[in-house]
């Protein structure tokens, strides 16, 4: 029953999506939407228990002092911390506008004349800004348009304007705005934008930007060095197939960069037309077959004949 | 007498940390001395710069973006220069991610290549036709990310509003973005481009959904999935393939704006001939030793 | 442009260090690598489990629930029993069936169409291959030709208009093309692969590409002996062995190509790292404040010095617990 229940329940989602790639009822359309969105609420829990399952296998570690137990207190540490920050802190401490739009009396002359409206801005140095098609920051404005204001200003074209005031960095509110404006307007912008906290906040991109990023990437890195010590070692022509594979290795390798080119313009042709006909026929094959196996892999789930995902009787 | 060792059991005895250093070095040098050998694109390239170029002004293209900063090498190039084509074509962008990896990465690409100019009007080194800054939910939306695969390609593909709750990544709700409230379901899109480091990915796109809603895609991927994805551009069921660095490099110079592509593909010329030049040395010390053996023998 | 913030700077040098930390394992392993490698894990785990939380549970309660989110949350429930109850772990299967049946079920509708289907028809097209007539051809078809860029594309397709090619000659020397693309176009004249073998200016005529030809009988050869050789219900002898042996080559052939695409990936990797730190991938006036080499230079020197403390505490470590016996 333990494991009969749970094949039965496979079976009967299996062939339900089998038979709703058949049949384009709307009711069966509405179904799948909401079958397909459970798959991806499920895979998601998933990541949420590997987590879990990182702290039981990693805790004990430290309270054992097992070796290099002082790395898996940074493993944990950090996991905390960018989960901490990660979280929806906004919906706790709510949102206010980042800015607002002072427009000021009476239209400046000056400007009317040159068919302008200006806009000035009351905003830190480092705030960017976007004035209709002008993005610009604070610090590099013109120190003054009008004497009806002492602060920073730019000259704009009348008509409707967009208005948009942030910071460079990701993790801060932004300001945006429309307005319309006639030739003589003056209205000021004034933008302070706070730093947020939570998933798009700055603490959390600043640790994926600086830690995450830089780790994720040079892991990978690792392996550029990795594979020139195998060439080295490890890749031998010893029998006719394997002379063919780095033969056509080497080809491609030699067209892929410039200097391949460089050396005949034959070469590139040359790795195209390996790519295109042996390469592709082979794969081509590999395709064919992973697919067929791929379905009588498929079918047996769904027909309850294998059954080792779901693991043993107890 | 002391016995000398001979030459090749020397080579193979190498300490691999000295192939390491020579590969850093042929990897960092370049940088500072590129060669600068020109480059050709491939017809691969070209089709998908072709797919992109016969779009009309307020068509809507898809852009998916799975990859993870590791991939950033290789798509990176492309994705900047398939967004300054697709913002000079004035078409609409809609960007969405399957990867968990991806969402701070995209929402900083978005705002460094769609929320302000790439190639602003007087760019040195462009003679192309400037693009302009995009406003976020008027020019292009940000779905946002969501885990489920290909659950969520064919989620996509039947009703897309319902994969992502109505809503964009800031919570605007789609219907009231015009020409997303007629954008229902992905063959609703002209052309879906596909920024893909690995699965899910261009080829669970093709698997999925190319087929069964007849959609027009193009790919950029990482050289590694470049053999797996071919078949599918032969086939007809990608439109073109951007393959890896070299690729995006030709990307670059299609769209007119040479960058960090084209110089990252310098340095392949030096790190390529470290690893042939491995695999010669390896097989000559291979041999050389079995022949000595046998004549010893 | 705004200056960078100190904080983002020190970012910066962060993530150079970290850089540094984790490329020291190519010496050997070592504490910084491993103070790289945990804290990798630990952001990671903290940023997946916020990530998948917020992506696809809590955006699920913007919206009005209804009736049919309680089946994902039993599933969901039915995952994370077994934290509360050993004896309900088994419940735990309902939701590994589901998924595992929901791929299971779009595979056998998805492969079907695209990786049998649209890959048949491929292989059952014509082996005929006409050569790419300059004067007729689309812009893609064009851009098929050796040699021809979009650009080159455009402008043939505007030539033909007012004076329809006489030649191939003609066609890829005319005076809308600049110098530089007609060199770059007689680069790849050639009777095998080159443009005299791919195209034509014949105007209608079809004109068989026979290199194309051969081409495509090799590419269903190699299609026919992959498959081969894939089959083992039947005994690779005699005649069947000699012919699945022709299809391990090809694919060999096809590895080897594969082998040189990751190697180009890989490097790339590699390559993108040094760019990071050299700056690259952010303005130069940005790149300009952060000084990446220094702080690469600065990261170097700590691990190597570190490297060697530790090495050398190590070695009186192991030293002063070797046994007085074994010590003379």
């Amino acid at each position: 029953m333990k494991k009969t229940l749970p094949v039965a329940f496979g079976m009967l989602v299996g062939c339900y999506m089998v038979a709703e790639y058949f049949i384009p009822h709307h009711a069966v359309r509405d179904l799948s939407a909401h079958v397909l969105e459970w798959g991806g609420v499920v895979a998601a829990s998933a990541y949420v228990i590997g987590g879990i399952n990182l702290v039981q296998v990693t805790w004990p570690k430290i309270r054992r002092r097992e070796p290099d137990w002082g790395f898996k207190v940074v493993l944990l540490g950090s996991a905390l911390v960018m989960a901490l920050v990660g979280l929806p802190w906004r919906s706790l401490y709510g949102t206010h506008e980042p800015g607002y739009l002072d427009p000021l009396p009476g239209p400046d002359l000056a400007a009317q004349k040159n068919n302008k409206a200006i806009v000035f801005v009351d905003a830190p140095d480092d705030v960017v800004l976007t004035i209709g098609p002008i993005t610009t920051s604070t610090k590099h404005m013109l120190a003054s348009c009008s004497q009806r204001s002492p602060l920073p200003c730019v000259f704009v074209d009348p008509g409707e304007l967009s208005l948009k005031a942030g910071r460079s960095v990701v993790g801060y509110d932004t300001f945006e705005k429309k307005v319309n404006l006639v030739a003589g307007d003056m209205v000021t912008l004034a933008a302070n934008p706070g730093m947020r906290w939570g998933a798009d906040g700055r603490f959390r991109t600043w640790i994926y930007d600086h830690v995450f990023a830089p780790c994720n990437a040079t892991m990978f890195a690792l392996l550029a060095f990795f594979v020139a010590s195998a060439a080295f070692r490890a890749f031998r022509a010893r029998n006719v197939e394997a002379a063919l594979l780095l033969g056509s290795a080497i080809i491609v390798l030699l067209a892929q960069a410039p200097i391949g080119r460089w050396i005949t313009t034959s070469l590139p042709h040359l790795s195209d037309w390996i790519l295109d006909i042996l390469s592709n026929g082979s794969r081509r094959a590999i395709i064919m077959g992973a697919a067929v196996g791929a379905i009588a892999t498929g079918l047996r789930v769904i027909l309850g004949i294998e059954r080792s995902h779901l693991g043993g009787d107890s | 007498m002391t016995d000398r060792v001979h030459w090749s059991d020397r080579l193979q005895r190498f300490d691999r940390r000295w192939i390491f250093l020579i590969m850093g070095l042929a990897i960092v040098v370049p940088l500072y001395l590129p060669i600068g050998f020109p480059i050709k694109p491939r017809p691969m390239t070209k089709a998908a710069f072709n797919a992109v170029e016969e779009l009309k002004p307020n068509d809507v293209v898809l852009v998916s973006m799975d990859l993870d900063p590791a991939s950033t090498a290789e798509l990176e190039p492309y994705y900047r220069a398939v967004i300054l084509q697709l913002k000079r074509k004035n078409v609409k962008l809609a960007f969405t991610t399957l990867w968990y990896q991806a969402p701070p990465l995209v929402e900083r690409w978005l705002r460094e290549t769609v929320d302000v100019p790439i190639a602003p009007a007087g760019t040195p080194g462009y003679v192309g036709a400037p693009d302009r800054a995009y406003v976020r939910n008027v020019d292009y939306v940000y779905l946002g990310f969501r885990e489920g695969k290909q659950n969520i390609m064919l989620g996509m593909g039947a009703d897309l509003h319902h994969v992502f709750d109505g809503k964009t990544d800031d919570g605007t709700p789609l219907d009231s973005i015009p020409w997303m409230k007629t954008s229902r379901s992905l063959g609703d899109f002209k052309l879906m481009v596909l920024v893909s480091a690995g699965s899910p990915g261009a080829k669970e796109y093709v698997q999925y959904v190319q087929n069964r809603y007849n959609l027009r895609m193009v790919a950029v991927t990482t050289a590694v999935s470049t053999t797996d994805l071919a078949p599918y551009y032969q086939s007809g069921q990608l439109l073109g393939i951007v393959a890896g660095l070299s690729g995006s490099a030709e990307y670059e110079v299609l769209v007119g704006k040479p960058s960090i592509g084209v110089e990252g593909a310098d340095v392949l010329n030096a790190g390529h001939g470290v690893v042939i030049v491995a695999i010669v040395l390896g097989n000559l010390a291979y041999f050389a030793g079995r022949r000595r053996k046998r004549k010893a023998a | 442009m705004t200056d960078v913030a100190t904080i983002d700077i020190i970012g910066a040098w962060v993530g150079i260090f970290l850089t540094m930390c984790i490329l020291s394992f190519l010496y050997g392993d070592n504490p910084f690598y491993k103070l790289g490698e945990h804290l990798f894990i630990g952001v990671s785990i903290g940023y997946i489990v916020v990530v998948q939380f917020r992506n696809n549970f809590y955006v699920k309660f913007d919206r009005d629930l209804t009736w049919w989110d309680l089946a994902p949350a039993a599933l969901v429930a039915m995952m994370f029993v077994k934290f509360a109850s050993k004896q309900l772990v088994w419940l735990g299967r309902f939701p590994l069936a589901f998924v595992i049946a929901l791929y299971a079920g779009q595979s056998i509708t998805g492969l079907v169409g695209s990786d049998l289907g649209d890959q048949i028809k491929t292989a059952s097209r014509s082996l005929v291959v006409h050569k790419i007539d300059l004067q007729t051809a689309g812009a893609n078809e064009l851009s098929n030709v050796p040699g021809v860029s979009p650009a080159i594309a455009t402008k043939l397709a505007a030539e033909r208009k007012d004076h329809p090619f006489e030649s191939l000659d003609d066609a890829l020397t005319r005076p809308s093309l600049t110098d530089s693309e007609r060199a770059d176009l007689a680069d790849e004249r050639g009777v095998l692969v080159g443009t005299d073998a791919r195209a034509t200016a014949a105007g209608g005529r079809n004109q068989i590409d026979w290199f194309g030809v051969a081409s495509q009988v090799l590419l269903l050869i190699a299609l026919l002996t992959g498959l081969l050789y894939f089959y083992f219900s039947i005994a690779h002898k005699g005649a069947i062995g000699r012919v699945s042996r022709v299809g391990v080559w090809i694919l060999m052939i096809g590895f080897g190509a594969s082998f040189g695409y990751t190697v180009q990936g890989r490097i790339a990797l590699a390559i993108a790292r040094a760019q990071d730190v050299r700056g690259k991938f952010m303005s130069p006036h940005d790149a300009a404040q952060i000084h990446g080499e220094v702080a690469a230079i600065v990261s170097a020197v700590i691990i190597i010095a570190g490297i060697w403390l530790f090495g050398r505490h190590e070695k009186r470590h192991r030293a002063g617990a070797t046994p007085p016996a074994e010590a003379s």
